[in-house]
């Protein structure tokens, strides 16, 4: 070493360990506050729903009073409608985000890809009151003349089938509020198909391709079996973002406490419920249901994403052996 | 019909449906915008911009909702972003395979798809109801509280993407570790971590129920963080569900505006995230 | 955790060679310096005179990533203003030794060291070690260049802004000298603001050179630094290398064997986590002792 460099320097390394126990310590205990934002919100829900849970017992779960007056409420009525407006959305929402997967995977120019794929995901970033005044200006109406007598004079008039679309076509309901939530699952669960669609080996697809197979042979009996775990995390996601979604619901939703078989009928689901009725409740009782409710949804979407969470996680694993 | 022509009839079957899918979905695309810019047009004016909200009846703007949005935002992100940086750190450079770690991206996961509405609800009861009346501060924390989850996968994903042969050699200079993190893993994910705060500034923009709960809706100009404040989305809400015609009509202009700047803002993270001066 | 690195003690110190002793031992013992000197005694007297200091002593290091054993009783001695090659079929351990010397591999848990390294006379491998200061006084230089996202001017002032407060003039003279003595700084002078991402692949490295020897480090680590380079550049770094060992101890690991015949004074030998052969490099490549060394040395294998 040249000896004029041989200069005497300070004897620590500026920062160093404590400088390290520090900024640890830092960053732990903002990791650790997501777990507490969770628990209290379990926390939160659990406490307030409290007096109304207390005063109802489970059959707050079975009955479909819903009653300010005489402070009886029941949860059946959301509770149902939610469930069948996922299902709506799940039922016509796999299989359009499968087409759109299957065409940017494997049909789609490639200088298409990416415009496209894009597009599709800003359908994904559009809030969902935009979705919500949309739906009751312009689809409502729209069902209102054209799509729902359709359906009542020809679904309609079949035994059994038929109950599904009886009554007026009054353009808001249950199935205006599962289509619109259709269209704002749809990007979710298509880009996720696109992802795990991705990760099949193209020496895979090469192999059956070269044996004669169709595109569609390909994809149906080789790509969706490797991805199946994947598809099922991405549609269940797509489930729970169907199940908490609330603007949107309730603008077309029509905001009904009952239970009819027809999807042509208003109902309410519990985001709607909360969100059209939170401001103006009146009452310890009234509010603390209103509070129930939002315990219950946070319930089935947890134990939806959780499940859909952890096949994931067996994804990635089976991905990495 | 023989096997073989059997087989190319459904694929091209299948291959119809599936551009009449991705038709589908890009129809709809069109539709809102077009909808939005038919619609909402006719409400950008100055007045849109200078007027406060106006009582039913009556022409206005949405100066006080925009004012009041733009606000609680800026707090949110203020309280998010450090937050959600510095726990994506945390899972990133030291629970990258420990059992805590593994809870928190569980959760955190949890959080980012959980309905907004759950937060407002919780918010509601640990700020709304604790301080009596609702307020602006309630709203920019539930607000925070939903971009945290967003900011803090992006940071991890980002931190993890940053080669390992570049920490290592920062260590080999002597930096300890939170130097290797703070000036050269922060240095060289920079653009990916600002993406992923840009994307959740977009996700909280047009977020409405949590802010029912939280900052509820005020007809007046305020900047009282302590009282409920206008914001667009509850005020595009309540305008649109009315019946009055001058009030729907300001409730297009305000979703105009709304989708218009989250576009913008995702527009701007995709060509954050495509300019990256370093390539792993 | 925060013991200062003990002050070095008086160098060890080679021992004289017999006079008149002229056949190779039989067989080469490793970790100790060839008893064998140069024949003639001209050449002799000169080797003794500027008998090469032991820098860094390595003593029966054994290593395991997890349950695996990578090392397995390395013993080797390191000289002071000398370059040392380590070479060796994929695998072989040579890497993972280097990263011994200045202990990176802490980084990562389930890899664990066990034996001595004695920087002159003080084991790094105890637990007392700073490992900041460790790291200052012995450098690495990784395979694939790894300039920091930041400029060239503070990706060399990155490692001198840790240890030292220095006012501005003299933290551009460090920062001159260092580059000077990489050879990069006639190439870079007249843009140090820029980014050092927009090198080249050969000028990249040796901003890595000159950000390690900004330090002021007394041993230099080069783990195949001109692997990923074109043959010019990689000439360049050898030059480099021949400059730059008059001031340092340097150990490189190189699977390209003539870099390490042409670059290096010593050479050690490894095959699957055992050393296999230490010597002189001129002797190695002529005439090796070891039958598994010849082969490899002659392409049979690897």
């Amino acid at each position: 070493m040249p000896a004029d460099v041989a200069i005497s320097r300070p004897q620590r390394t500026r920062g160093g360990a404590f400088g390290d126990i520090l900024f640890r310590t830092l960053t732990q205990f903002f990791a650790v506050l997501v777990l507490l934002i969770l628990s209290g919100v379990i926390l939160a829900l659990v406490s307030g729903a409290l007096p109304a849970l207390e005063t109802f017992g489970f059959g707050f779960l079975t009955n479909t009073a819903w009653n300010p007056v005489t402070e009886r409420f029941g949860a059946l009525a959301p509770i149902y409608g939610t469930l069948v407006t996922s299902a709506i959305a799940i039922l016509v929402g796999i299989p359009l985000a499968f087409g759109i997967a299957l065409f940017i995977t494997e049909l789609c120019p490639l200088w298409l890809k990416r415009p496209l794929a894009t597009m599709i995901e800003l359908l994904a970033a559009i809030p969902s009151i935009i979705y919500g005044i949309w739906g009751l200006f312009v689809l409502a109406p729209f069902v209102q003349e054209y799509i729902e007598p359709a359906l009542i004079d020809t679904l309609g008039a079949v035994p059994g089938l038929g109950l599904l679309f009886e009554g007026p076509p009054l353009g808001i309901g249950v199935l205006t509020a599962g289509g619109i939530l259709a269209v704002m699952v749809l990007p979710f669960i298509s880009s996720i198909m696109r992802d795990v669609f991705e990760t099949v080996p193209p020496i895979l697809k090469e192999s059956v391709y070269g044996l004669g197979a169709t595109t569609t042979e390909v994809v149906w009996q080789v790509v969706l079996p490797y991805t199946r775990i994947g598809v099922v995390g991405g549609i269940l996601l797509g489930l729970g973002r169907a199940l908490g979604e609330t603007m949107a619901v309730t603008f077309v939703i029509g905001n009904s406490h009952r239970i009819h078989a027809s999807i042509l009928q208003p109902g309410t689901t519990i985001s709607a419920s909360l969100a059209n009725e939170f401001t103006e409740a009146v009452g310890d009782l009234y509010l603390s249901s209103l509070i129930a409710l939002g315990l219950i949804l946070f319930a089935i979407t947890f134990i939806v994403l959780a499940i859909a969470k952890l096949l994931l996680i067996r994804l990635e694993r089976q991905a990495g052996s | 019909m023989d096997l073989y022509a059997r087989r190319r009839l459904s694929n091209y079957v299948v291959i119809a449906l599936s551009i009449m899918a991705t038709a589908f979905g890009l129809l709809w695309l069109a539709l809102i915008l077009g909808t939005l810019l038919v619609n909402g047009i006719g409400a950008i004016s100055l007045s849109l911009f200078t007027q406060m909200t106006p009582p039913p009846g009556s022409t206005g703007g949405l100066l006080n909702a925009i004012a009041g949005s733009l606000l609680m935002t800026a707090i949110a992100t203020a309280l998010g972003t450090p937050t959600g940086i510095l726990a994506g750190t945390f899972l990133a450079e030291y629970a990258r395979n420990s059992k805590l770690g593994e809870v928190v991206r569980f959760i955190n996961d949890i959080l980012l798809s959980a309905p907004s509405i759950i937060v407002g609800l919780f918010v509601y009861e640990l700020m709304v109801v604790r301080m009596g009346h609702f307020s602006a501060w309630a709203g920019s924390v539930a607000l925070a509280i939903i971009m945290v989850p967003v900011i803090v996968r992006t940071t991890e994903d980002m931190l993890r993407l940053v080669p390992s042969a570049l920490r290592e050699a920062a260590t080999a200079l002597g930096a300890p570790k939170w130097r290797v993190i703070v000036t050269v893993a922060y240095r060289a994910a920079v653009q990916g971590m600002l993406t992923g705060v840009l994307l959740a500034v977009a996700r909280i923009s047009g977020e409405t129920a949590p802010l029912l709960f939280t900052a509820l809706n005020n007809q007046f100009w305020s900047a009282n963080l302590d009282a409920p404040m206008a914001n667009l989305p509850v005020v595009i809400f309540q305008f649109a569900m009315s019946p009055y015609a001058d009030w729907q009509t300001l409730a297009w202009g305000g979703a105009l505006l709304i989708t218009v700047s989250i576009l913008l803002l995702n527009i701007c993270a995709r060509m954050l995230a495509a300019w990256s001066s370093f390539k792993p | 955790m925060n013991s200062p690195l003990a002050r070095p003690m008086p160098p060890d110190t080679d021992r004289e060679p017999e006079p008149g002793r002229t056949a190779p031992p039989l067989k080469a013992v490793p970790g100790q310096l060839p008893e064998q000197m140069p024949i003639d005694p001209q050449s002799r007297a000169a080797a003794a005179a500027s008998a090469p200091a032991l820098k860094i002593d390595i003593r029966h290091v054994n290593f395991f990533y997890d349950k695996f054993q990578a090392l397995h009783d390395i013993s080797l001695p390191l000289h002071d203003r000398r370059v040392t090659a380590f070479i060796g079929p994929s695998g072989c351990g040579k890497s993972t030794l280097l990263r011994i010397l200045n202990r990176i591999y802490q980084l990562y848990p389930g890899q664990v060291a066990t034996g001595e390294v004695l920087f002159d006379g003080t084991d790094i491998l105890s637990p007392g070690i700073d490992l900041n200061r460790l790291r200052a006084k012995i450098g690495m230089v990784f395979q694939k260049p790894t300039p920091f996202p930041m400029s060239i001017y503070d990706n060399i002032a990155f490692g001198i802004r840790l240890y030292e407060r220095l006012p501005k003039s003299e933290l551009d003279d460090r920062i001159e000298s260092a580059l000077q003595r990489a050879a990069l700084w006639g190439e870079v002078k007249d843009k140090l603001r820029q980014s050092g991402l927009g090198l080249s692949g050969g000028q990249q490295q040796r901003l890595c050179i000159a950000r390690a020897i900004a330090v002021e480090p007394e041993v230099l680590l080069l783990d195949e630094p001109a692997s990923a380079l074109d043959p010019i550049s990689t000439q360049r770094i050898e030059e480099l290398i021949a400059e730059l060992k008059s001031d340092y101890c340097i150990a490189i690991v190189t699977h390209n064997m003539q870099q390490a015949a042409r670059s290096s004074d010593y050479t050690a030998f490894f095959y699957l986590g055992e050393l296999i052969e230490f010597d002189e490099t001129e002797r190695i490549f002529t005439h090796p002792k070891e039958r598994r060394t010849e082969d490899y040395i002659t392409g049979r294998f690897g």
